[in-house]
This record gives structure tokens, C-alpha cells and sequence, in this order.
């Protein structure tokens, strides 16, 4: 199972990114575990410059912009390629 | 009894002060603003400014860069934080990295515009410039101070920083018509303020509907109120409009654009339009006079529709307006409250209270100022409206510009975050230099309004930062021959 981090202090756009990968699972019919990162020593570990951060299974694949629903469902597929 | 009216006055005059904003100050600078900032946000690519803030960049262009990241990316919180993280531990270190964090808060769009808008560009333009100075200043200082431990600092990669991106030319070009609203709406050049055409309105209503006005919202001149106008309520009503428009088109809009979407942002056109205009009710009816400011609107509103329609792409557009509808639903309501709160303040704080502590440009004054900012806490922007009624309460504009940048620059919450990231020393070395030169600010702008001719501002300024710069270079010096000498021991 993947595992999908939303790094953020909880600003309306960490929201929307949440909202948006959990609907992308959900259209693929994928199971995933979501964690909320809103401690920021914790979010600084991971290497980006801002905020809403998203990680599937530990990998950055998107920093600082709202991605759309397509581009995570790209992500997600591609993580559990490479998870198998 | 007495009581009881004490309080309905209080509400009157919050209601009223709350009103006159709305109506007087908010649309034609703030609207512009917040589309300003969201276009900088959603438009421009971090990738721009952030590679010049590497390790291996030169100081000399790092520490501007960061003071352009201040200003260009650091709009939202969602920003400053992780990107002064990332410039400290992993970029260009801890000098741009206090110049980041220092210009970030101090030159923030909204609040530059604002500040430009309510108590006056002079003002504004001091902030910016020497927010601007003081910011790499303090960064130079605390990377001297701190050298030694900022060196051991991790040699890591900057691959975080080795990214590039171009910012695409429609996007550039729309920011500067955004900017060319801004500019045509809210400066009074002469050619923007003079009429080139008028119609008349017979509307027999509409001198007793002002009257209506100011007898429901009374004002004294004299101490800096304003009343309520025929337009203002107009504007007032439209302004809730665009906000219930907004809230169905542009809440959700990443599941797609609705209907909703494109009628509140027709809508926000409109506001700007009327907002131009120059309306004066009299016994007859109603002039309308179109002004150079109505037509330099009208053109930017016009070629702006234009380009969200055909020149940016979807995903641009999108972008857009969720990050500009994101500033106003953060930071509105929050403004509302705050200049509310404001006009009743006003009520009962009493000048000579004021003008005895911050009424010349005494150090004293400017120290007050100071700290005022620092044990106050607003929310970003309420610090304006505060800083107006001080202004009408009789401050001196030096002291009040050394509460304007201390403020958003030090609070509480600020320095805990910043002393998680740097070190508890460090953060208060910081606070420290930070206190200084808003004092300083304060000064030298104060010294500037009471009439010390630029020059010799000026000259205070180079010879401060000189002393400055020479003692740090002793300091510097010395350390480094005992270095030397300890070295050349073993």
C-alpha cells in the first residue's frame, strides 16, 4: 500500500491538494494511507522551498503549486510500478 | 444611561470607520492589490529567483536576489518559511537567508500598496526602499557575526536550487497591466484626475440619499473621519456581491469553471469601473464626470478580460484567480475586523496622549514606535488602519514609519518559528538588529519630513552604514589574524 504525505501547516492550499490526491486514489480505485505533515522541523526534512509539499512513499513528486487530478493519478500509478 | 450611550457611540464609529474604508480606500488599491498578489503567486515559477540562491552563487548576487524573493514569492507564509529554511541549510546560508525573512514581511505587496493607498506614497516608497537597505544590511551583519558556524554549515548539494524555469511573456505582461490598473486607479497624477467628460443624471434622490448617509454615519474632518458617499454605498453593495459570487464560482474552482466564475469576475470589473468614476449628487440630480483615472481603468479592464480569455492558458487562469480569492478570504475578513475595531479604539485614545510620546521625531518617539510593533501583534494589514489613526491622533510620521516596519518584521510568533529554524542566539541577535534600524528608519524618514534635505539624509545613511561596515571589518580583521596566528602555532 502506498503511503501519500501532504506537507503543509494547513493553509487553505494543503486542503485542496489533500482533497484532490484523495479523490485521484479513490478514481483508481487505489488504497493509500494519507499523513498530514503540519510540523514544520518535520516538513523541512523533505527538500522543498514551499508549501503544500506532496510525497508518495517518501519521494517529493510536488512542491509549492496545486497539482490537478490527472497529474497525481500519473504519480500514483508510477509509485506503485515501482513499489511492485 | 450615560453608559449605554457610550457604547452605541463606540459602535457607531467603528460601523462608520468600517464603512469609509469599504467604500473610500479598499477598491481601487486593494482589488488591484490582491489580484497582484495572487498573479505573482500562481504566475510566477519559484525556479526564477530561487537558483540564484545556491551556495555557490556570488554574495553579491545572492543578497539581492534574496530581497527579490522577499518581494516577488514570499506573498504567502506558505512561502517564507520553508524557503528561508531551504536558503539557510541548504543555499546561499544565513545572510540571504535574514535578508529573505526581513524583506519578505517588510515589502510585502499588499501591505506596500495598502500603506501607499491609506496614508500616502511617500510613506510607502520609505518603507520600500529602506526596508530594502536595512534588509541586506542586517543579512551582511548577522552572516559576519555568525561566519564561523555558517561555514561548518552542511556543504550539501544545491540541487534544491539548481532548478530552472522562465516565466512565460503573456504572464509578464499581464502582471504589468495588473500594475497599470493599480497605477491608473490609485495615483493622483493631475492627467488621471482631471475630467473629460460629464453626463447628468436627473436622480432627485440622490442628494437626500447622501445626506441619509452622513446623518447615519456622521464624521468629524477634523479628526481624520470620512463619511460615507452615494457611490461608497453603491460600492459597498457590489464588493458583498462579488464576495457571494465568488464564494460559488471561485471555491471550487479546480473541480472546473462554472458560470459563477466568470460572473464575478465581470463583476469585479464593473466595481473597478463605478470605483473610477467621479460622482457628485446635488439638489438637481447627479454628475457623473469620466476621468482620466475612469478611462485608464476601463482601458486595463478591458485588455485584461482579454487576455484571461484568450492569451492565458486554463491551468494559468485557474491559478489566478484561486490564489487572489485565497488572499482575500485569509486576510479580508480578518481587515474587517481590524478596522472595526479601530474606529472604536479611536474613540478612546485621546491625542495628547500621542502627541506627547510620538509627536516629534525624537528617538524616544521612534523607540516607542518600535516597540508598540513588537508587543502588538495585527494581522497581516490591520498594522495600516492602526497606523492611520495614529496619524490622525497626531504621531509624527517618523516614529509611525518605525511602527510600520517593526511590526509585521517581529512578533512573537515569528521569532519562536525563526529561532526553531536558526537557534535560539540567533533569533535574538536578529531581533535585535531588526529593533535598531526600524528605529533608525524612523530617523531618518522623520528627519526627512521635518525638511533635512535628501542629501543629507542621505549622507546619514552611507556614513551610519560606513561605520557599520568598518567596525564589522575590524571585528572581521582581528578575528581572522587570530586565526592565522592560531593556526600558524600548530
Amino acid at each position: 500500500m502506498l503511503t501519500v504525505k501532504i506537507l503543509g501547516s494547513g493553509c487553505p492550499n494543503c486542503k485542496k491538494v489533500e482533497s484532490i490526491a484523495k479523490l485521484a486514489a479513490q478514481t483508481m480505485g487505489m488504497e493509500a494511507e494519507f499523513v498530514k505533515v503540519t510540523d514544520y522541523s518535520e516538513i523541512m526534512k523533505y527538500p522543498i522551498l514551499s508549501t503544500p509539499g506532496l510525497v508518495i512513499n517518501e519521494k517529493v513528486v510536488c512542491a509549492g503549486r496545486i497539482p490537478n487530478q490527472a497529474e497525481v493519478t500519473t504519480w500514483l500509478a508510477n509509485a506503485e510500478m515501482e513499489a511492485a | 444611561m450615560e453608559f449605554l450611550s457610550l457604547i452605541g457611540r463606540l459602535f457607531q464609529s467603528g460601523v462608520g470607520n468600517l464603512a469609509s474604508y469599504l467604500a473610500a480606500h479598499v477598491l481601487l488599491c486593494l482589488l488591484p492589490a490582491f489580484y497582484i498578489a495572487g498573479a505573482m503567486t500562481a504566475l510566477i515559477p519559484k525556479e526564477t529567483v530561487t537558483r540564484f540562491l545556491g551556495r555557490s552563487t556570488p554574495k553579491f548576487i545572492s543578497y539581492p536576489a534574496s530581497a527579490a524573493a522577499g518581494f516577488l514569492l514570499a506573498v504567502c507564509s506558505c512561502t517564507v518559511i520553508p524557503l528561508f529554511a531551504g536558503i539557510y541549510k541548504k543555499g546561499a546560508g544565513l545572510g540571504p537567508a535574514i535578508t529573505f525573512l526581513f524583506i519578505a514581511p517588510a515589502i510585502n505587496i499588499l501591505a506596500l500598496v495598502y500603506t501607499g493607498g491609506v496614508i500616502g506614497m511617500d510613506l510607502a516608497i520609505a518603507r520600500l526602499l529602506l526596508s530594502l537597505t536595512f534588509g541586506i544590511g542586517i543579512g551582511i551583519i548577522m552572516a559576519l557575526i555568525f561566519r564561523r558556524e555558517d561555514k561548518e554549515h552542511d556543504k550539501a548539494t544545491d540541487a534544491l536550487f539548481a532548478g530552472q524555469a522562465a516565466m512565460r511573456r503573456a504572464a509578464v505582461i499581464f502582471l504589468l497591466v495588473l500594475v497599470a490598473l493599480l497605477v491608473a486607479g490609485t495615483f493622483q497624477f493631475d492627467f488621471l484626475k482631471q475630467a473629460y467628460a460629464q453626463i447628468e443624471l436627473p436622480l432627485s434622490g440622490a442628494q437626500p440619499f447622501q445626506d441619509f448617509l452622513y446623518r447615519l454615519v456622521p464624521f468629524d474632518p477634523a479628526r481624520g473621519e470620512e463619511g460615507v458617499t452615494a457611490q461608497g454605498a453603491l460600492l459597498i453593495g457590489m464588493l458583498v456581491l462579488i464576495g457571494l459570487t465568488s464564494w460559488k464560482g471561485v471555491e471550487k474552482i479546480h473541480e472546473g469553471f462554472n458560470a459563477w466564475t466568470w460572473i464575478s469576475t465581470a463583476l469585479v470589473g464593473l466595481t473597478l469601473l463605478v470605483a473610477s468614476l467621479g460622482v457628485m449628487p446635488h439638489t438637481g440630480g447627479l454628475t457623473i464626470a469620466f476621468t482620466g483615472k475612469f478611462f485608464g481603468v476601463l482601458l486595463s479592464v478591458i485588455f485584461l478580460g482579454w487576455m484571461i480569455k484568450a492569451v492565458l492558458t486554463e491551468d494559468e487562469t485557474r491559478d489566478f484567480l484561486w490564489e487572489s480569492w485565497k488572499f482575500v478570504k485569509q486576510i479580508f475578513p480578518l481587515l474587517i475586523v481590524g478596522v472595526f475595531a479601530v474606529g472604536i479604539i479611536r474613540m478612546l485614545i485621546r491625542p495628547e496622549w500621542i502627541e506627547a510620546v510620538a509627536g516629534q521625531n525624537s528617538v524616544v518617539g521612534n523607540v516607542v514606535g518600535v516597540i508598540f510593533g513588537v508587543f502588538m501583534y495585527f494581522p497581516t494589514l490591520v498594522e495600516v488602519p492602526i497606523a492611520q489613526m495614529f496619524l490622525s491622533l497626531g504621531m509624527h510620521r517618523g516614529p509611525l514609519l518605525a511602527y510600520l516596519i517593526s511590526d509585521p518584521e517581529l512578533s512573537l510568533q515569528s521569532i519562536l518559528i525563526t529561532a526553531a529554524i536558526i537557534g535560539k542566539l540567533k533569533a535574538w541577535v536578529y531581533v535585535g538588529w531588526v529593533a535598531l534600524f526600524s528605529t533608525l528608519a524612523g530617523l531618518i524618514y522623520g528627519a526627512w519630513v521635518d525638511g533635512t534635505s535628501i542629501g543629507v539624509v542621505f549622507l546619514y545613511l552611507v556614513s551610519f552604514l560606513a561605520v557599520l561596515a568598518g567596525i564589522l571589518w575590524f571585528v572581521n580583521n582581528r578575528q581572522g589574524r587570530v586565526v592565522e596566528h592560531g593556526a600558524s602555532v600548530h
